[in-house]
Order: structure tokens, then sequence, then C-alpha cells
């Protein structure tokens, strides 16, 4: 079964995760632009990381069969640095615009103050004038309560619903927000966030509909293969075969196709996988032969 | 001005024109949007590669069918602003690689502009085919840019050696071959050497250039090009000696001649026995 990975931060993991990926079915991935670890202090450091995602990390996906997507936007966590946050909106429009980028995010509300309710409002107006989905992150802590703080803003914005991808749900946040019209994003962790037990007891009280499954793996500690590990556990309870690949596949497939930059069509075969090209002159090789490795 | 972009419109043809000046009146209200719309110009304009072979188009000679619609479009737009150098080497260094080869592919439509050899020194560079054939190939920029002395012979035969390490034919760069020198065929035989003692191939158009700038070993070479398994080398080689024009080397053509079971070399011979 195919596999759309709708939230991964590929920038943090080895080039061995994408050979994981490909070989466990993952087709496509969506790398959402987020912090890096630690906070950055000039709007520079951003511009080289929004190039890598439309540049180097597309190229190293590519190599191994996998096509590489992202979303643009200026995190939660960084919205609140008056070092950085003006200068990044000022740069956002021309990295909106690129091919690759399916949506504006990761936005949303993070520690819940009022410069992330700003910024959040003003990217929902930047996600508007470009004609892109949004994809939301939302508090890990006092969860519902931001869940509930973020879709007030959307509703504030006239932004529409369907068109909103509100991440990093949960068994309390699904109640929330599966008649709202929007799309709800599970990212399945190890440890914390959702398991794909749960994910699975969710499946079978909810459905599939307007949901998207994810792995969210960063540089903690996290695993690229949840989303596979999760159509395992669905399989395993008994979920139709069709609706596990709407959740994986279609799901994701369609709430991005709103940009406009991505048909399913596109998808039908793995990325074009040229190991004697280079990307600015890298390779993903080390003194390997191209036609054999 | 107007010349090059009514050229420009009509290969366009109108449902990409009135996308492109709808474009035009965006960055002409606001000329921080250019590299905001420059990027979907292939989404808006569309990616289909333009009919018809090798023709004259703006300042030089292109191969249309290597350019597709958006970057007409995107050479057109450039023009009608009058961007400037900063804003077209802006545009390629945030590009992705797509938008780098367009913007590459928009330098051999405009007028000759020094901008050009930045961007060659970073296509040989960066090492990406794409960009490199979008900056070198199917037009004779390459040419002009060295006619016009903005490239000094040993960047332009870097460039030409850059050529043959792509295996990339010579014949895709237009009017190339006017280039030829002797230090650039001592480059090409050091690196027809090194790939034979690695037993990889050689490049085929070696001997081609070879025969216009005879360097110490090149009359060797064409010679044994001429009894080489591939078509290619041999005709490469046939070529080279009817270029350097030495009537002791007739013989060996005259003794090839009855033994080339290929046409296209026959004929190369032939001139070349006269």
């Amino acid at each position: 079964m195919p596999i759309f990975e709708p939230h991964i931060h590929m920038f943090s993991r080895i080039t061995d995760d994408y050979e994981r990926l490909a070989l466990a079915g993952v087709r496509a991935v969506l790398e959402p632009a987020f912090w890096l670890g630690q906070p950055r202090t000039s709007v520079g450091t951003f511009v080289d990381y929004f190039e890598t995602l439309i540049g180097w990390e597309r190229f190293r996906a590519q190599q191994f069969g996998i096509h590489h997507f992202c979303t643009m936007g200026l995190n939660p966590r960084e919205a609140n640095d008056d070092r950085v946050n003006r200068d990044v909106m000022a740069i956002l429009p021309r990295y909106c615009e690129k091919d690759s980028c399916l949506g504006v995010g990761e936005i949303g509300l993070d520690d819940q103050t009022a410069a992330e309710e700003r910024f959040f409002a003003e990217q929902l107006d930047l996600a508007r004038r470009h004609g892109l989905p949004v994809l939301v992150h939302t508090p890990h802590r006092d969860k519902k309560r931001g869940f509930e703080r973020c879709i007030a803003i959307v509703r504030d914005s006239g932004f529409p619903m369907e068109r909103v991808l509100l991440d990093h749900g949960n068994e309390e946040t699904i109640k929330l927000t599966r008649d709202l019209g929007c799309w709800s994003g599970f990212s399945i962790y190890p440890h914390t966030k959702m398991d794909p037990a749960r994910m699975t007891s969710i499946v079978l009280e909810y459905g599939v509909e307007r949901m998207v499954v994810n792995s969210a793996a960063d540089w903690g500690v996290s695993d690229p293969l949840m989303v596979p590990r999760t159509v395992v556990k669905l399989e395993q309870a008994g979920i139709a075969r069709e609706r596990i690949e709407q959740l994986v596949w279609r799901n994701p497939i369609d709430f991005f196709a709103q940009s406009g930059r991505l048909q399913a069509a596109m998808l039908l075969q793995p990325a074009r996988a040229n190991l004697r090209e280079t990307f600015d002159g890298n390779s993903v090789l080390r003194g390997q032969d191209p036609d054999r490795a | 001005m107007t010349g090059l972009l009514d050229d420009l419109a009509t290969r366009l043809g109108p449902p990409a024109l009135a996308a492109a000046q709808a474009l035009l009146a965006e960055v002409a209200a606001d000329r921080d949007r250019l590299p905001v719309v420059f990027p979907g110009l292939p989404r808006r304009i569309g990616r289909d590669a333009l009919p018809g072979g090798r023709a004259p188009l703006g300042p030089g000679e292109v191969d249309l069918g290597a350019f597709r619609r958006c970057d007409l479009a995107a050479a057109w737009l450039l023009h009608a602003v009058a961007a400037t150098p900063d804003e077209r080497l802006d545009l390629y260094a945030h590009g992705d690689i797509e938008e780098r080869a367009m913007l590459l592919r928009t330098l051999p439509l405009l007028p000759l502009d020094p901008v050009v050899v930045p961007l060659f020194a970073e296509v040989q560079r960066t090492n990406v085919l794409l960009h490199f054939e979008a900056a070198l190939c199917d037009s004779d920029l390459f040419a002009r840019t060295a006619d016009a002395g903005l490239l000094d012979q040993t960047a332009a035969n870097r460039l030409l050696l850059k050529l043959a390490f792509l295996d990339l034919p010579l014949r895709r760069v237009l009017a190339a071959e006017r280039h030829a020198n002797v230090e650039l065929s001592r480059m090409l035989i050091d690196l027809a050497t090194e790939r034979e003692a690695a037993g990889r191939a050689v490049w085929r158009d070696t001997c081609r250039l070879l025969g216009r700038a005879p360097c110490p070993g090149a009359a060797a070479r064409l010679l044994g090009g001429l009894e080489h398994g591939d078509d290619g080398v041999r005709l490469a080689a046939a070529e080279g000696l009817l270029a350097l024009a030495r009537a002791d080397l007739r013989p060996f053509a005259a003794e090839r001649l009855p033994r080339e079971p290929r046409a296209e070399v026959r004929a190369a011979l032939q001139r070349l026995l006269g």
C-alpha cells in the first residue's frame, strides 16, 4: 500500500531513514517548516532552511524514490522571537510560490501567547493570498484549550475550514474537530502524543473521513516508520484495506491537492532516482558506484 | 527592445501572453513581486516544449525544441521589467532546481549581459546536468559570450572541458567549434588518456575539436579514431581530419575508406580525399 507521510522533518533525519521509508512503502513525504531544536537569531538562517526544503532535501528524497513536498511558515515557537519574526514574514511570500510548497505551516499555537495568535492570523491571510491550505501545529500543553483557540482564530479570519489541517490531535480533540469541516491530523509517537493502538481505536470509533496520520519524526525520540506501523495495527484490527489506504494515501493527497500544485497522477510512480546526478555539486553517495548503489 | 518583446510574445501565443501580461502588471505595481511571481511561471504559463528546431530568436540562434513555454515567458517578463543583473542573480540564487533552469534558459533569449559570466561559473561549479544544459546547450550563447570577450580563453576552455566531462554532444553548443584552441586540445587529450586508463569511454567529440586546433598527439589520436569500434568516434575522427586538412594524412583515410561500413563516415572520408 502506498503511503503519503504528511508531516515529517527529514532535515533532522539520516539518509538511512529515507531508505527505510521507501522500503516500507512511503512514496511521498511532506516536510513542514518548523524550528530547528534551538532558536535562530537571524532571518538568514531561515532563508537557508527554506532553501534546503526546496533544494537539497528534495533531491535527497528523490534519490530514494520518494517525492518530497513542504509547507512554509513561521512556526509558533519562533513567532515569539522578535529577532526574527517580522523578517521571516517578509521573506515568506517568495517561498510560498515554490512548486513543491503545498501549504503554509507549521503555523498555530504553542505557548498560546498573543504574538503566536497574531502571526497565526497573519499567516492565514498569507495562505489565502497564495491559494494554499494550512497545516496547524497545536499546543502540546493545555491542548484542548489550544485547539479551541486555534479553531476560534480560524473562524475569526474567515479562512475556509476545509483548507485547515489541525495536527497533533488525540482522543479529546477529535470530539472538537470532527464536525467542523476541517481535517484532523494525528502524530503517532513511540511514547507520547498518540500511538498505533490508540489510533486504531479512534479509527474504529470515528472512521477515516478528513483524517491523516503522521510520524512528525524530528530531532527528538521519534520513529519515521510510525505510519507504516500504524497501517499494520489497523490491518490487524480488521479495518478494510480501502479505508486504511484512504487514511494514509488518498486523504493527505486530497488535502494538499487543494494547493493546486499536487495531483495524484504525479505520484503514480516513485520519484526518479538518478544517483549519477548531484545537487549543487553534492551527492548522497560516499564513494559508491552510482550504477550499483 | 520592442522587437524582442514582440518576437517572444508571438512565440508565446495569446493565452500564455495574457497570463504573462497579468504578472507583468503585478510586478510593475510592486517591484518586490518579481521574486514572488517568478517561481509560479511554469504553473501559470505551462511547461510544454516549444515546436520547431533551430531558429534565430532574440540576439542569437537557439534550438527551440529545448525550450519550454514558461522559459520564453520568463525571458519576456524579465525583459519587459528590465530586470537588473542583481535581480536575475537573486532569482537564480534563491530558486529551486526548476526556477534556476528557467532563469538560465532566459540567458540566450535576452541581450548579452555580463551576468552570464557568474552564472556560467555557477553551472560549472555545481555540476547539475540540467543547469549546465540550460546555460550552455541548445543556443549560441557560449560562442557569443566568448566572441564578445566576456569569457577569457581559460574560462571558455573550462566550460568546454566540462561539456566533455559530462559527455554532452558538442553540436548542442551552437558554434562552439570556432573556439577550438591548442590549449583546449591538450586538455581534451589529457582527459581522454585519463578515461582510457580507467577503462572508461572517451568523449566522442574529442576528435572534432582536435582537428581544428591540433596539439602534440592530435594527429595520432585522429588516425587512431578512424579504426575505433564506435561509429560516432570514427565520424568525429574523419571530420577532425577534414578540419586538419593535412595532405600527408590522406593515405590513412584512403586505406580506411573501403573497409568503413557506415555511410556517413564514408561520406566524410570521401570529402577528405577530395
